[in-house]
């Protein structure tokens, strides 16, 4: 049962299989390390570093593919787990910082004080880490590390325009509120270890299996809302968003990219990974607590889509409007948490979970492109003409049509209309939930109200770009990022037509290792012809 | 497998993407006609090859509606077409209903993108494209036979639309473009959630399956939302009196192509919706919920807007913006027909979608002519026209003849229909057909209180400085302008004096669709029902 002093203890020198498992995570601890030397060599280390933290994180994004699912299991005495949502988030992780670091070639590099390169690339890499880490692990001590080791780089990265008084206010804000959450989650995390006696939240004699079998307790509970706090912070869950705008706003813009897929993304993954253990070790039966965590969750997801949303109908700074939509989306996918937790309600034959599960995959997958391609624009165009309000957009369509083609195209996708992919991914947030019916049709409500209100301010952006005029001079963006936009509004589009395949490569990496989860019933995902 | 149908969505598409990437404006309008004719010229190819007596009196009730689809193009099961994961079909085909819906629409493109050729004076390339784009999508939602598909399409008229309105519309452009998008968008948001609905619980989009399903296994609450959440998306877009107010926004700002498309084909997509969803899965009409309350409801809705419209119409300045009260009028006949659910007002109903798209087309590009000479609509500037314009004048008298009904134009034969169908109706009687021909006497009081201020009358006209750099308009319509009407002024008349082809074409399918099937299914169909029809085609 003890299996802290057991983990800790005693020595232990893992196998090369266990280590395979992890080599995207080796590959990036080598990247840290080869761009702290990186100086020692160069004389202007800014560039070089950017390409070496590129090569780290290609050869990263090989070896997820190359390694796969092989490695799936326990890993290092339960610490660590590798399984095919694990892999799958990494992928989107790689490729997402790619992006970002190709971002910053187009928009931040110039501007940096020579010689901060290798502190940014390795916060960069090294939250980056703790994201890939967060994705794998469900143990609360490592839970605690690699939210920490997320963390703690973000704070600085968000402060990283030394000179710029909004960053350094972002980053307290940023700093701040991550203490207190993340306290918060800790204090709730050690009253589990004391509830249980073990640290390991699956397997056998774990916790989720222990509160299955004793049920529930008020001081339960009590750890259940403060993993909640600390998760939805890292999400910007309402009421734990206050950080997100203001810290978007002060954080270059690259950063607040990074932010906005990388960290929701995440704690996504890794409250996936936390409540389906709960689900799965009661056997999906619908006690009063996941019943409970269901509608907490559902209604948590409820409200920070319709505040998300609300709030960004005001928004003058396109990098604040871009939070405000980031926290409605979190809000959507947190609707779809919700399903998790609760087995096939109504559909006996449905394997609900797995279903959501392939859901929150596919809707970060498009998400990520979606913001990538949003920020990527938003990041040359303040590096053109030095603004981020959206007033200035005015004749984008004229100045820059490329752009402001891009930046439309992921607006829309935000919005979820046809022809982009943010319109299927819609579609399968509104199929999973009204295959379970019952008081999800109050989410199916509200996230259709939210997608009308939604519509209003993004179009407004479009608007602004298309429609109002101005005789200020055209623009030339940068040509890597305007290759970075380009690329991922083409993936937009593509990933509506290749739906089909998309999203069953979703559905065969949505299984956690250690949950008991059936495969999926032909009627949702296989490819066979009905009789 | 007919590939007529793809060719038709196809060639505007790909017009579309050439028509962005051709050098100059001058190459990119005359493309964009090129490939609009050539649209047309596939519609008509396929009315050629369309089954026109198509007999179904041997096949059973229960596959009639299935059976009455033609030229369909199905992709099987292993083609990337099928999506089954989400059981979404790119399956294609038309009814009688539809192909005179696409035969009116591959009519107006050309006719108004040639009439802008003068009138689009920047960003023209843009402007075609958007043109050739919404072609392409309005198409989409008249011969799709997947539910899903039909509302992709639906939607995306949308985006086209917007550009139009916001980019090439008059000085609240901005305002009109944001206030349609928005009004239409929120409605369809919610006939999204019960497309999706339908889908799932009928395990497939197929338009066939999903009809037979809704019509046997919804439970009476399902029933109600999903009537709402059509209705929503639908009456938006006719639009019914409550949610109308987009409308004469709209229609004012756009510039004259848009208006035409808007009203000529836009605004049909609603009444077809419901023609095509609502109707046929039973949720309007006997077997229905509430029934025949929310009938008389959306009848009385109907009549509120053909009276409200018109009394409003009477009233503009502007005569752009009166036209377009009158399709709020209009689009209430067109509707009340619909809701009479029998054959006449039915057959008229879908007459008068067609009827509409002509005779309003015509007006706004008539409208549009004058506005380019005169840079005014207003009622008050513009006075004995017939004077200056004779031409254009006899245009304008004539298509306003065929909008009020004159006996003998296009517009008598559904108008007189549709009221006939409310008076003999089953379920809602001679109170309705009285308040409807009330709207019809009205019509002609505000058309004709028109006509007679800017065409008849002393000559006035406003002073209009000419625009440097652009050649000025001949002072009467020049030989393309009548290239533009002369078409619609041949289709009104022939529809007024010969409109038993089209009304004996749609008798069969409007029965059909409000016939409910005799046998409910049971899961998924094999084969897809258009293709067991093609199959069987002699």
């Amino acid at each position: 049962m003890n299996t802290l002093p057991v983990a800790i203890g005693l020595p232990y020198v893992p196998d090369w299989g266990q280590l395979r498992a992890f080599a995207p995570e080796l590959w990036l601890i080598a990247a840290i390390v080869a761009v702290l030397l990186t100086p020692f060599f160069v004389k202007k280390p800014n560039a070089a570093c950017g390409w070496v933290a590129l090569v780290g994180l290609l050869a990263a994004l090989v070896s997820v593919f190359v390694v796969g699912v092989d490695g799936t299991g326990e890993h290092f005495r339960g610490l660590m787990v590798a399984d095919p949502v694990s892999v799958f988030w990494k992928g989107l992780l790689l490729m997402f910082v790619i992006g970002i670091v190709l971002m910053w070639f187009s928009t931040t590099a110039p501007t940096m004080h020579q010689g901060d390169g290798p502190e940014f690339f390795t916060l960069l890499l090294g939250a980056t880490l703790g994201m890939s880490l967060m994705a794998s692990t469900s143990n609360l001590l490592m839970l605690v590390i690699a939210v920490e080791l997320a963390s703690l780089p973000s704070y600085v990265l968000a402060g990283f325009r030394k000179t710029h008084l909004a960053g350094a206010e972002a980053s307290l804000k940023y700093i701040l509120f991550g203490a207190a959450t993340s306290s918060i989650m800790v204090y709730g995390l050690s009253m589990l270890y004391g509830l249980y006696g073990t640290l390991q939240i699956d397997g056998p004699g774990g916790l989720a299996q222990q509160i299955a079998t004793s049920g529930g307790s008020a001081l339960l509970w009590m750890a259940i809302f403060s993993l909640i706090v600390g998760l939805g912070f890292k999400i910007s869950a309402v009421p734990f968003h206050f950080w997100c705008p203001d810290v978007f706003e002060g954080a270059s813009i690259e950063v607040s990219a990074f932010l906005s897929v990388a960290s929701k993304g995440a704690g996504l993954v890794l409250l996936m990974r936390v409540m389906m253990s709960f689900a799965s070790a009661q056997a999906y039966e619908s006690t009063p607590l996941l019943n409970h965590l269901a509608v907490l969750l559902g209604v948590l997801g409820a409200i920070t889509a319709t505040v998300g949303n609300t709030a960004a109908f005001v928004q003058r700074n396109i990098k604040r409007l871009l939070a405000y939509s980031s926290i409605a989306h979190a809000g959507y996918m947190l609707c779809i948490v919700s399903l998790l937790v609760r087995g096939p309600a109504v559909k006996a034959d449905l394997d609900l979970a797995s279903t959501a599960a392939q859901v929150v995959l596919f809707y970060l997958a498009v998400y990520l492109f979606m913001n990538l391609g949003a920020f990527t624009v938003a990041g040359l165009i303040e590096r053109e003409t030095g603004t981020e309000r959206i007033a200035d957009y005015a004749g984008m369509g004229r100045r820059s049509p490329l752009m402001a083609f891009c930046l439309s195209a992921c607006l829309f996708s935000l919005v979820g209309l046809p022809p982009f992919a943010g319109f299927v991914a819609k579609v399968n947030v509104f199929w999973a939930l009204m295959q379970n019916g019952s008081w999800w049709w109050w989410l199916v409500g509200v996230i259709g109200v939210n997608t009308v209100l939604s519509l209003y301010y993004y179009v407004r952006v479009i608007k602004v770009m298309y429609l109002d005029d101005s005789s200020s001079a055209p623009i030339w963006p940068h040509p890597l990022g305007a290759g970075v936009a380009v690329v991922c509004a083409a993936i937009l589009v593509f990933m509506l037509i290749a739906f089909g395949p998309i999203n069953r490569l979703a559905g065969h990496y949505s299984h956690f290792y250690g949950v008991d989860q059936t495969t999926f019933t032909a009627e949702f995902s296989s490819s066979q012809p009905p009789p | 497998m007919h590939y007529s149908i793809v060719l038709l969505l196809a060639v505007p598409i790909v017009g579309a993407i050439v028509g962005a990437l051709l050098p100059n404006a001058r190459s990119a309008k005359w493309w964009a006609l090129l490939v609009s004719v050539a649209t047309a010229l596939v519609g008509v190819w396929m009315a050629a090859q369309f089954d026109w007596n198509q007999d179904l009196s041997a096949v059973p009730t229960s596959d009639r509606l299935a059976r009455s689809v033609q030229i369909a193009f199905t992709p099987g099961f292993d083609s990337p077409l099928h999506l089954q994961a989400i059981q979404f079909s790119f399956s294609l085909g038309v009814d009688s209903i539809s192909l005179w819906l696409v035969l009116m629409t591959v009519l107006l493109m050309p006719v108004s993108i040639l009439a802008s050729f003068t009138y689009i004076k920047e960003r023209q390339k843009e402007f075609y494209a958007w043109m050739q784009a919404l072609l392409a999508f309005m198409l989409g939602v008249f011969v799709a036979r997947d539910l899903l598909l039909f509302y992709v399409c639906f939607e995306l008229t949308l985006i086209p639309m917007f550009f139009i309105i916001g980019i090439w519309g008059g000085s609240e452009r901005r305002y009109a473009a944001g206030k349609f998008f928005l009004f239409t968008f929120s409605g369809s948001v919610f006939t999204l959630a019960v497309v999706i609905f339908l889908g799932l619980a009928a395990g497939s989009f197929d338009l066939a399956t999903v009809t037979q399903y809704a019509q046997y296994d919804l439970t009476d609450s399902a029933r109600f939302w999903v009537f709402m959440g059509l209705a929503a998306g639908m009456a938006v877009k006719v639009p019914l009196f409550p949610v109308h107010t987009w409308l004469p926004l709209a229609h004012t700002e756009a510039p004259t192509a848009g208006s035409v498309i808007l009203a000529g084909v836009l605004l049909k997509l609603g009444a077809y919706g419901l023609l095509r969803l609502a109707v046929p899965m039973g949720l309007i009409g006997p077997a229905g919920l509430m029934f025949p309350t929310v009938v008389k409801a959306l009848a009385v809705l109907c009549i509120i807007g053909v009276i409200y419209g018109a009394l409003v119409a009477w009233v503009q300045q502007d005569i752009k913006k009166l036209v377009a009260y009158s399709s709020v009028s209009h689009l209430g006949f067109c509707v009340l027909g619909l809701v009479a659910l029998n054959d006449y007002g039915m057959q008229g109903s879908v007459l008068y979608m067609v009827n509409h798209g002509l005779s309003t087309g015509a007006m706004f590009l008539v409208i549009g002519m004058i506005y380019e000479r005169y840079h005014t609509r207003d009622i008050h500037q513009l006075s004995g026209l017939a004077k200056q314009m004779p031409i254009m004048s006899f245009f304008f008298v004539f298509f306003t003849l065929s909008s009020i009904g004159l006996p003998g134009l296009n517009g008598y034969v559904s108008e007189f229909l549709t009221i006939l169908g409310a008076f003999t109706s089953e379920h809602l009687g001679i109170g309705y057909g009285i308040a409807a021909a009330v709207g019809i006497i009205l019509g002609a009081i505000y058309m004709l209180h028109m006509v007679a201020r800017v065409i008849f009358g002393p000559l006035k006209v406003p002073h209009v400085h000419e625009e440097e750099g652009h050649k000025p308009l001949s002072r009467d319509l020049n030989g393309r302008e009548i290239t533009v009407l002369v078409p619609l002024a041949i289709a009104v008349v022939l529809l007024g004096v010969l409109p038993t082809p089209v009304l004996n074409s749609v008798l069969e399918p409007v029965r059909m669709v409000r016939q409910p099937v005799t046998a409910p299914i049971v899961g998924p169909t094999a084969q897809s029902p258009a293709e067991v029809a093609m199959v069987q085609r002699p």
